[in-house]
C-alpha cells in the first residue's frame, strides 16, 4: 500500500508542467526555429540569458515568481519574463548607443498561473528586443515584424492590436489626482466598465474636457476612425504628442499589416512609455504575443514583443501526426548515402529483417534498403 | 458540438437571473431562443447560442474564450478574480455582501465563513486582519450560530434572513448587481457584433433603472 504510494509519487509531476511528446515537441523545435530564423533574417542576433535570477523584491512578477535558496541563504528566483531580465543585461553589459538588435527563446516560470488553455505554470517564449535607439521606425519595425511572426505561425488571421498607454498616463496625470483615485480610474478603463467610471470621476470632481476624454477612452477601440475620435480627446500636449508618435509609425507600415486599436488598453500605463501591443486570432480567447516600447524603464531607449509558443502552437492547432522516417537503413554505410540526400533516415537495430518488416509497416516507413539495395517492405 | 458557426455566444446563469438576462436582452432588440427541453444545455438561435451555466462558471466560460459574452453578477466576478471586459451594469439583481456577526460580538474576528473565500481573503487582507477562511457552499448563517465561525460574508438581498436568523450586518463590503462581461478578444475581433449589443443593452440598462 505504501509502496504504491511512493511510486505513485514517483511518477508525479508539478502542476502545470507537462510532457511534450515527439509530435508535439517536434512543432515547438520547428515553430522556434522559423521564428528565430526570421528573427535572424531581420539582423537580431541571439542572447541567451540565466534561469536563474537573484531575487528582487521590485520585480514586476516578484509575488508571482518560485524562489529558492542558495547555500550563503541568498534568495533566489526562477526567470519570470524576460524583459526585466534583458534589461538587466542591457544596462550593464552594452553601450548606451544602439541600435542594439536581440533575440531570445526561453523557459519561464509562475507560481500561481491558472492551469489549462496555455496558462501553463512552465511556459516558453521567443521574442526580440531593440535597445539603445528610439524613433517610429523602429516600433514600425516591431509591429511588421510581428506580423511576419505570426503569419510564419500559420495564423493568417490574426490581429494586431495596438494601444497607446502613454495616452492614458498623460490623461490620468492631467487629472492631479492622488495615486489611489487614479489607480481606480484606470481599474475601470481597464475593465471598460464605464458606468463605474463615470461614478468615480463624478466623485473625485474632474470634469470637463478632460472627464469626457477619460469617459471616451474604454469606447475607443476599433479601427483607424478611432486615432481622429482620440485627436479630439487629447487635451494635453503631451497626449498631442502621443498621438503623433503612433501616427508616424503606422504611415510606415507595410500593406498588409492593419493593427486594430484600443485607446483603453493600458495594462501596465506606467511602464509603457509608448505604443503596447497585442495580437489575438478568432476562437482562442488569450493574446498570442504581447510588447510595445518602455524607454526609461531601466534603460534610456527600449521596445520589444514575445510570442507566446504554447499559446500559438494552440491557436494554430495541434499536429496530426508523429515524423515518419523517410528510410531504415540495414547497415551504417547505407543510412549514411541515403542521408547523404537529405533523407531521414533509421538504423536497423536487429537482423531480423521480418521484425524490421513489421516494425516499418507499423511505422509506415516505406522503404527498407541495405548494401543490395532495396529491401521490400 | 462546435460553436464557431455562431456569430456570438452568451453564457447565462441559471436560476431567476436568467429569466432577467433574457428580459433585457429582448428589450435590447436580442432576443435569445428559449430552451427546446428541460433537459438542453444550450440553446441555438439565429446566430446566437445561449449557454446555460451555474452562475460561479460564467466568468470560466467568457475568459477562457468559450463564451463571448456572459451575464454574472458583481459578487461572483470578484470571487472568480477573471480578467474580463464589464461594460454594462444590466441593473437587475441588486445585493451586497456583507460582513454578518452575532450581535453583542465584539472580539476579533478568527474564523470567517463565506461563499467567497477569494473575495473574503483579499478583504481581510485589506483591514490588516488575520483570520482562517472556510469555504461553506449554502446556509452560511448556520455558521455564526453554530459557532463554526464567528463571523460569515455573504450576500444580502433585503436583510430579512440575517434579521429573522438574530444576527446583524455589521458592515457593507461591496455592492453587487448583474452585468455584462465580455472576452477581450471577442470584443476586439466581434466589434461589428457586440458594440451594438453593448450600447443598446446599455440603454435598456438606462430605461429600466431611469
Amino acid at each position: 500500500m505504501e509502496r504504491d504510494a511512493r511510486e505513485e509519487a514517483r511518477n508525479v509531476i508539478p502542476e502545470g508542467t507537462r510532457y511534450y511528446l515527439p509530435p508535439e515537441a517536434q512543432a515547438r523545435l520547428e515553430l522556434t526555429a522559423r521564428w528565430r530564423a526570421l528573427f535572424a533574417a531581420w539582423g537580431y542576433a541571439p542572447v541567451e540569458l540565466p534561469a536563474l535570477e537573484i531575487f528582487d523584491p521590485a520585480h514586476p512578477l516578484a509575488e508571482r515568481a518560485f524562489k529558492l535558496v542558495d547555500k550563503s541563504g541568498r534568495v533566489l528566483a526562477l526567470r519570470s519574463e524576460f524583459t526585466t531580465a534583458l534589461v538587466r543585461m542591457a544596462r550593464t553589459q552594452l553601450e548606451p548607443a544602439g541600435p542594439h538588435r536581440l533575440q531570445y527563446a526561453g523557459r519561464l516560470w509562475l507560481r500561481d498561473s491558472e492551469v489549462g488553455l496555455g496558462r501553463l505554470r512552465e511556459f516558453a517564449q521567443v521574442g526580440v528586443e531593440v535597445f539603445g535607439a528610439s524613433s517610429p521606425r523602429i516600433d514600425a519595425e516591431l509591429l511588421s515584424l510581428a506580423a511576419e511572426a505570426l503569419a510564419a505561425a500559420g495564423l493568417a488571421g490574426a490581429r494586431i492590436e495596438v494601444g497607446l498607454p502613454a495616452f492614458v498616463a498623460d490623461l490620468l496625470d492631467a487629472t492631479g489626482l492622488e495615486p489611489e483615485p487614479v489607480r481606480r480610474l484606470h481599474a475601470a478603463i481597464d475593465r471598460k466598465n464605464t458606468p463605474e467610471l463615470a461614478d468615480r470621476l463624478e466623485r473625485y470632481g474632474v470634469r470637463g474636457a478632460l472627464a469626457e476624454a477619460l469617459l471616451a477612452l474604454p469606447d475607443l477601440f476599433g479601427g483607424r476612425e478611432v486615432l481622429a475620435a482620440a485627436r479630439r480627446h487629447a487635451v494635453s500636449e503631451r497626449a498631442r504628442i502621443d498621438l503623433d508618435w503612433l501616427e508616424e509609425v503606422l504611415a510606415l507600415l507595410p500593406a498588409g499589416v492593419e493593427p486594430l486599436f484600443d485607446l483603453g488598453m493600458a495594462r501596465a500605463y506606467d511602464y509603457y512609455s509608448g505604443i503596447h501591443f497585442r495580437a489575438y486570432t478568432p476562437d482562442f480567447g488569450l493574446p498570442l504575443l504581447g510588447g510595445g516600447r518602455y524607454d526609461g524603464a531601466g534603460v534610456p531607449f527600449a521596445a520589444g514583443f514575445a510570442l507566446g509558443l504554447e499559446r500559438v502552437l494552440e491557436a494554430a492547432g495541434r499536429p496530426a501526426a508523429a515524423p515518419v522516417p523517410d528510410a531504415l537503413a540495414l547497415d551504417a554505410d547505407t543510412a549514411r548515402a541515403l542521408r547523404a540526400q537529405g533523407l531521414v533516415v533509421e538504423l536497423a537495430w536487429t537482423d531480423d529483417l521480418d521484425e524490421l518488416r513489421a516494425y516499418a509497416r507499423a511505422r509506415g516507413i516505406p522503404r527498407i534498403a541495405g548494401p543490395e539495395g532495396e529491401v521490400r517492405p | 458540438m462546435t460553436l464557431s458557426g455562431f456569430d456570438w455566444v452568451v453564457a447565462l446563469p441559471k436560476g431567476r437571473m436568467m429569466q432577467d438576462a433574457y428580459r433585457i436582452f429582448a428589450r435590447a432588440g436580442y432576443p435569445l431562443p428559449a430552451a427546446a427541453g428541460e433537459r438542453e444545455l444550450w440553446h441555438a438561435g439565429d446566430g446566437v447560442a445561449v449557454l446555460e451555466l451555474r452562475g460561479g462558471d460564467v466568468p470560466t466560460y467568457v475568459d477562457l474564450g468559450i463564451a463571448d459574452v456572459g451575464v454574472a453578477g458583481r459578487d461572483v466576478l470578484l470571487e472568480a478574480g477573471r480578467d474580463l471586459y464589464e461594460p454594462v451594469d444590466l441593473g437587475f439583481g441588486a445585493c451586497r455582501l456583507s460582513l454578518i456577526r452575532r450581535p453583542d460580538d465584539e472580539a476579533p474576528v478568527r474564523r470567517v465563513a463565506s461563499k467567497y473565500p477569494r473575495f473574503t481573503q483579499a478583504w481581510l487582507r485589506s483591514r490588516g486582519l488575520v483570520a482562517d477562511v472556510v469555504k461553506l457552499s449554502g446556509n452560511v448563517e448556520l455558521a455564526v450560530l453554530t459557532g463554526l465561525a464567528d463571523a460569515v460574508v455573504d450576500v444580502v438581498q433585503t436583510g430579512h434572513t440575517i434579521r429573522a436568523a438574530g444576527l446583524v450586518e455589521v458592515e457593507v463590503l461591496a455592492h453587487s448587481s448583474a452585468r455584462l462581461v465580455v472576452n477581450r478578444s471577442a470584443l476586439k475581433l466581434k466589434r461589428a457584433v457586440l458594440w451594438p449589443l453593448i450600447e443598446r443593452l446599455r440603454a435598456a440598462a438606462r430605461t429600466t433603472s431611469g
